[in-house]
Formats: C-alpha cells, sequence, structure tokens
C-alpha cells in the first residue's frame, strides 16, 4: 500500500538517485582523481545513504496504523476541495490560495527592483490580504501602506540599510 | 571563571544588550505565541537585523527570543490548546484545562514562574558546564570533531521520535545534499550549481531556514484554515484571565516540581538531538508518577504540578542545549543549529575556541540568559493580557506579514532577487515534505553541520595520509562513533527486544 511515508520514501529515492546521477557532472583534475578524498567522495556517500535509507523506509513494514492512513488521506483529499464557509460565508479553497500566494512571491521578487521597495511591497501585502479573503480596501491598503512606510523608515533611517523606494525608471 | 564573569557581565549588561534582551524576549513572545511558528522561525526572522549588530549582541538578541519564543509557545498552549512550539505541547495538558475552569491568569503567572526557576537554575549549571566541558574539548582533533558531529547528526534522527527515526535520518542527509552545492573549498570544484552564477556560493543557511520554517509554516496555516470552533476559542482566551496571584500552599506545591524538572531539564537539553520537547514529556511523565495515585489522577485535568513540570523543563532545557553549542560548536537542536548558523556567518567559529578567542560572545550569552529570564517574568507577565491579543488579528493580515518579513530578511542580505525565487521553490518543497509527516528540522541540522563535517574529515584524512584508520585508531574517535551507533541503533531494537520480552512473559504465564 501506498502509505505517506512511502511516498516521502519514494520522492526521496528519486532526488538520491538524481542527486547520484549529477556527481558525474563534478569536475575533477587528472592528480585529484587518485586522492583518497575528492569533490566527489562526500556527494557519492551522501547519495548512497540517501538510496539505501530510501529503500528501507519503502520496502519496510508500514509503521503507522489503517485508522492513521485513512485521516492522513482525508486531510489530503480535503486540500482538492474548498473548506467549509467560514464567517464571511465564502468557501475557501486552501491550495488554490497557497498556489496563489506562491505566484505572489515570485511575481514580487520579479518586480521589487523593477517597480521599487514601496509600490511591490504594497502590491504584494494587499494582494496577500485579497487572497487570503480580505475585501475591505482601507485595510488592504491601509495596513499594507503602513507596514512598507514603517519598514522602509526603519531600515533606512534607523538601521542605515539603503532600500531603492522607486521605480527603476523614476531614477530610483 | 571569574575573570569570565565579570568580561560577560559587563558586555551583557551595557545598555544596548539589556534592550536587545528585552526585544528578543517580546519579540519571541509575539512570534512564539501564534500557533505553528516556532523558536526556529523567531529566530530566522530575527537574523538579518543582528546583522547590524556585534556577534555579543546578536547573539544575545537571539538568546532572548528563543526563549522569549518558548514563553509565548507556552501561552498560546494554555489560553487556546494551540502549541505554538512543540516543546510546550505538554503544557497544554494542564493549562488548557486549568484555563477552561476560568484560572487562566494562574496558569499563565505558574508558566512564568516555572520557566523563571527552570531558566534560572538550568543558567547557574551552565555557568559551571559550560567552562569544564569548553577546557576538555580544547584537546579534540578534526577527527573527534567529526565524530561529534556525526552523532549530534545521528542523535537528532534518534530522538525523533517512534516510528520517524528512519525519516529523521532521511532528512538529515537531504540537509547534508544540500550543503554539497556551491563550490568546493579544497578544491574549488563546482558542485550542482548547474551552471548558475547565483549558486557558485552555495545556498545561504538564512534562505533554507526561512523558507523551509517561517515561509513554510505561515503556508501551511493556509492549507488548514481556522474552524469556527477556533475562532470562538481565541474570542474566549481573550475575554477574561483571571487572578494571576498564587496561593502558599501552592508554591509550597510547585516548588519540589519545579527544582527536580530544572535539574532533568538541564541534563536532557545538554544531549545532541534531545531538547525543550523530549525535557517537557519527560518531565511530565516523571511528576505524575512521582506524585501518588491521588495526585497523579488530577494529571490531565488542570494539576499544577502537571503544568509547572513540562514548563521548567522546557526551558532548562534550552539552557542546556548551548553546551554542546558554545563548548563543541555542535548545535544540539535545530533552534541552536541556526544559531550557529548565524555565528558562522559573523565569522566567528564556535567550539572550545571561542571560549578562549571569544570571551565576551561565551560570557554574555550565558550571562544574558538570567537577564532574560528576569525580563520574561518582569516584563512579559505583566504585558500577556495585552500580548495575547496578537491571537485574535486576523489570519489574513498576519500570513503576508509573515511571508514579507521572511522574503525581505533574506533579500536584504544578498540584495539577490534569485533567492527570492528559490526561497519559493523551497518553501513548495518544505510544505511537501510536512505534509508527508517528514520532520524538517533534521535537515536544517544536516545542512549546518555538512559542511563542517566535509571540512573535518577532509582534513583528518590529510593529517592521517589518506588513511581511513583513524576512525578505529584513535580511542576518542572511536568512543564517540561507538556511542553514535548506540544512539541510532537503540530506538529501533527497544521495541524489538520489548516485544520478546512480553512474548516471553505470555508464554510463561501460560505455562505456569
Amino acid at each position: 500500500m501506498l502509505t505517506r511515508d512511502r511516498l516521502g520514501a519514494f520522492l526521496m529515492l528519486v532526488f538520491s538517485i538524481g542527486y547520484g546521477v549529477m556527481i558525474f557532472d563534478i569536475p575533477l583534475l587528472p592528480f585529484q582523481a587518485n586522492q583518497a578524498f575528492t569533490a566527489r567522495t562526500m556527494p557519492q556517500a551522501l547519495s548512497l545513504l540517501g538510496i539505501a535509507l530510501s529503500l528501507v523506509l519503502l520496502l519496510r513494514p508500514a509503521s503507522t496504523g489503517a485508522d492513521e492512513e485513512a485521516t492522513w488521506r482525508r486531510a489530503m483529499r480535503q486540500l482538492l476541495r474548498p473548506a467549509p464557509a467560514g464567517e464571511d460565508g465564502r468557501r475557501p479553497h486552501p491550495l488554490l490560495r497557497v498556489g496563489l500566494l506562491c505566484l505572489l512571491m515570485v511575481v514580487y521578487g520579479l518586480t521589487v527592483r523593477l517597480f521599487g521597495f514601496l509600490l511591490s511591497t504594497t502590491f504584494f501585502l494587499a494582494g496577500g490580504m485579497f487572497v487570503l479573503g480580505e475585501r475591505r480596501l482601507w485595510i488592504l491598503l491601509g495596513v499594507s501602506i503602513a507596514i512598507v512606510v514603517f519598514f522602509w523608515v526603519l531600515m533606512t533611517q534607523f538601521l542605515g540599510v539603503y532600500i531603492a523606494p522607486l521605480p527603476q525608471f523614476l531614477g530610483r | 571563571m571569574l575573570d569570565g564573569i565579570l568580561v560577560g557581565l559587563s558586555t551583557a549588561a551595557s545598555p544596548l544588550n539589556i534592550l536587545m534582551v528585552a526585544v528578543g524576549c517580546f519579540a519571541g513572545t509575539f512570534i512564539g505565541m501564534l500557533p505553528g511558528l516556532g523558536p526556529i522561525s523567531a529566530i530566522a526572522l530575527m537574523i538579518p537585523i543582528t546583522y547590524g549588530f556585534d556577534p555579543a549582541t546578536g547573539l544575545i538578541l537571539m538568546a532572548g527570543v528563543y526563549y522569549g519564543a518558548i514563553f509565548g509557545g507556552s501561552t498560546s498552549s494554555i489560553l487556546i490548546n494551540a502549541p505554538g512550539v512543540a516543546g510546550t505541547v505538554a503544557t497544554a495538558f494542564d493549562g488548557y484545562p486549568l484555563a477552561k475552569q476560568g484560572h487562566a491568569g494562574k496558569a499563565l503567572a505558574i508558566a512564568a514562574y516555572s520557566s523563571f526557576s527552570g531558566g534560572t537554575i538550568a543558567a547557574i549549571f551552565l555557568l559551571i558546564a559550560a567552562p569544564s566541558l569548553a577546557v576538555v574539548s580544547l584537546a579534540f582533533q578534526s577527527t573527534d570533531y567529526f565524530a561529534l558531529m556525526v552523532l549530534g547528526l545521528t542523535a537528532v534522527a534518534a530522538f525523533a521520535g517512534r516510528g520517524k527515526v528512519l525519516k529523521a535520518l532521511l532528512m538529515t542527509v537531504l540537509g547534508l545534499m544540500l550543503s554539497t552545492i556551491g563550490t568546493d573549498e579544497t578544491q574549488g570544484m563546482q558542485r550542482f550549481t548547474f551552471g548558475m552564477l547565483d549558486l557558485i556560493d552555495g545556498i545561504s543557511f538564512l534562505l533554507l531556514a526561512m523558507a523551509t520554517f517561517a515561509l513554510s509554516e505561515a503556508l501551511m496555516s493556509v492549507l488548514k484554515p481556522k474552524t469556527a470552533a477556533d475562532i470562538q476559542r481565541e474570542k474566549e482566551a481573550n475575554a477574561n484571565l483571571g487572578s494571576m496571584k498564587l496561593s502558599r500552599a501552592e508554591v509550597r506545591d510547585i516548588a519540589p516540581v519545579v527544582g527536580r524538572s530544572s535539574i532533568l531539564g538541564f541534563f536532557v537539553g545538554v544531549l545532541p538531538g534531545a531538547g525543550a520537547t523530549i525535557a517537557s514529556f519527560l518531565a511530565y511523565g516523571m511528576e505524575q508518577r512521582l506524585a501518588g495515585p491521588e495526585k497523579g489522577k488530577e494529571f490531565g485535568k488542570g494539576s499544577i504540578r502537571g503544568l509547572a513540570a513540562p514548563e521548567t523543563a522546557n526551558n532548562a532545557a534550552c539552557s542546556g542545549s548551548f553546551v554542546p553549542l558554545l563548548t563543541l560548536g555542535i548545535p544540539g537542536s535545530g533552534t541552536t543549529a541556526i544559531m550557529l548558523g548565524a555565528l558562522i556567518s559573523y565569522g566567528i567559529q564556535p567550539g572550545p575556541r571561542l571560549f578562549v578567542e571569544n570571551p565576551e560572545v561565551f560570557w554574555s550569552v550565558i550571562i544574558s540568559m538570567y537577564l532574560g529570564n528576569v525580563i520574561l517574568l518582569v516584563l512579559n507577565l505583566p504585558l500577556i493580557p495585552y500580548i495575547a491579543r496578537v491571537l485574535a488579528l486576523p489570519h489574513t493580515v498576519l500570513v503576508p506579514m509573515i511571508l514579507f518579513f521572511s522574503l525581505i530578511g533574506v533579500y536584504f542580505v544578498s540584495f539577490n532577487t534569485f533567492d527570492i525565487q528559490l526561497m519559493v521553490i523551497f518553501a513548495v518543497a518544505a510544505v511537501v515534505l510536512r505534509l508527508l509527516d517528514m520532520p524538517m528540522a533534521p535537515m536544517l541540522l544536516g545542512f549546518i553541520l555538512g559542511g563542517m563535517m566535509e571540512e573535518n574529515l577532509r582534513r583528518a584524512l590529510i593529517i592521517n595520509n589518506d588513511s581511513w584508520a583513524f576512525l578505529w585508531e584513535r580511542p576518542l574517535t572511536l568512543s564517540i562513533l561507538v556511542i553514535a551507533a548506540l544512539v541510532l541503533v537503540a530506538p529501533m531494537v527497544s521495541p524489538l527486544i520489548g516485544r520478546s520480552l512480553a512474548g516471553r512473559r505470555e508464554d510463561a504465564g501460560e505455562g505456569g
């Protein structure tokens, strides 16, 4: 049976094999090849250890009970469905929210230099709150702007860290 | 030693450092109170700020955050039965029932007094134990260090809990694998960089810690939204805390418990791998057995002894866990591992030389523990009703804030936007691993120790003319490796022995 332990072990097995294959890409100079310890030694040992441990975890009898596994499966299935309605009557979709938050973080990484700290961070915080269900505009903008300005003043004026506040096209 | 104490006192008692202890305790309490965010995340979130200070001040701030986070975790355990930290799970056993009976204030006061006593008694032990061990460990060579790191890593896996030893070992190996990314320090060869310039220096420990703890814990809280019952509990928790006063009889009742649990907690904390969580459960179990059948029945229903024992032990263990960090440079837990990472990035190598080369860091951290405990008691306890309001902060505001502080904390160190993308990748991977119940702390420990472990092994081989014989020829190295093997094998073998003994007893019963 594919338990969560075995699923974890399978992922680690794939990772360890991939890691092991990539060891061959580590360059070695000719005189280093015969040394007892090279840049490849530790990765080789770790790859073998990872494969061995994953196989043991994969092949040993399941350590969790059937009830525990069923509860875990139910919880995982629940992640794919909308959660029960909250106080506002909406039915949030947790996995979708996490996906959108990750997307927001990626966008933040791409825009923090382009649009400057103040603008991109305000957008990120307001966007994050919106994704999590906040719809009141004064909270979305008020809280975001307050945090951004407070943090920017703290870092630039008190801790001496320069942060470009404005977008690149405004000459920073 | 007296000179050292005076150096530590003069450093720790400077106005800036006292302020840092206070800020650390306060911020730690605040963050630790948020369910899901533990001391590792709390410390990780503070690290970017500490880069502006000298190492002693930075470490004092982080130590303050550590005690504060444990104390904050206790508060959410007592008030809403949602431990912010694994080390305070046992606190909820009796703390929450007490709060439900209308004695939340008393429960918080017991937690604060017990934490203070546990932390202070353990700091006295630390004052004696750390310098003695540091002197002994000056005789250690790179072979012994390699063996000690193996012991540290196996111990963390061995104490991971029933059925989790293999998973913890796997995660340790994963951490070690991640530590090999970047340029090999001795031979200058690039490993697993995929030709990307951003990976040449490897992955920063702060990035990994933030992504796999603060970011992934925040994302996990989105995956498990609060139920109506949770929201109701949080509202009730802030309604009325009741009196915070303890009667003389109650103080007399918990005094011996505090004494015993402090000693137990400290020694469990010193062991690599074991930490506040194990100490608190052991102390709870020990007190339940010592309480006798009458008082023992009260455990789990609001016993003040059941609350005092884990609270004392977890704080004592926090102080204890600094012993291997300060004397051997080997972290005993995920939390001290992150402090080790921070120290290394300040350019300080923890270990026996720390005692000699940076006595102000060594002693000021120990002295700051007393200050931290006093501040927790004097400042945090009266402020608890106000700090507890953090529990009522809406998730919609809190989660984006945590995400922002995590991302920006890493970005402000490197000013490289690639780090933000890398953090997202690690955070997603960490969420998947958390959903599969894989423990994250051993991974972080493996990552931080990986570089040092490889370096010490390489040095040991060079000293021994490329011969691996040092592993069994040097008695100290061999002894440590044997202990590591025993520590690892014990949890796997003990259930088998237990089963075979039970089988024999059954056979004997049937036969007789």
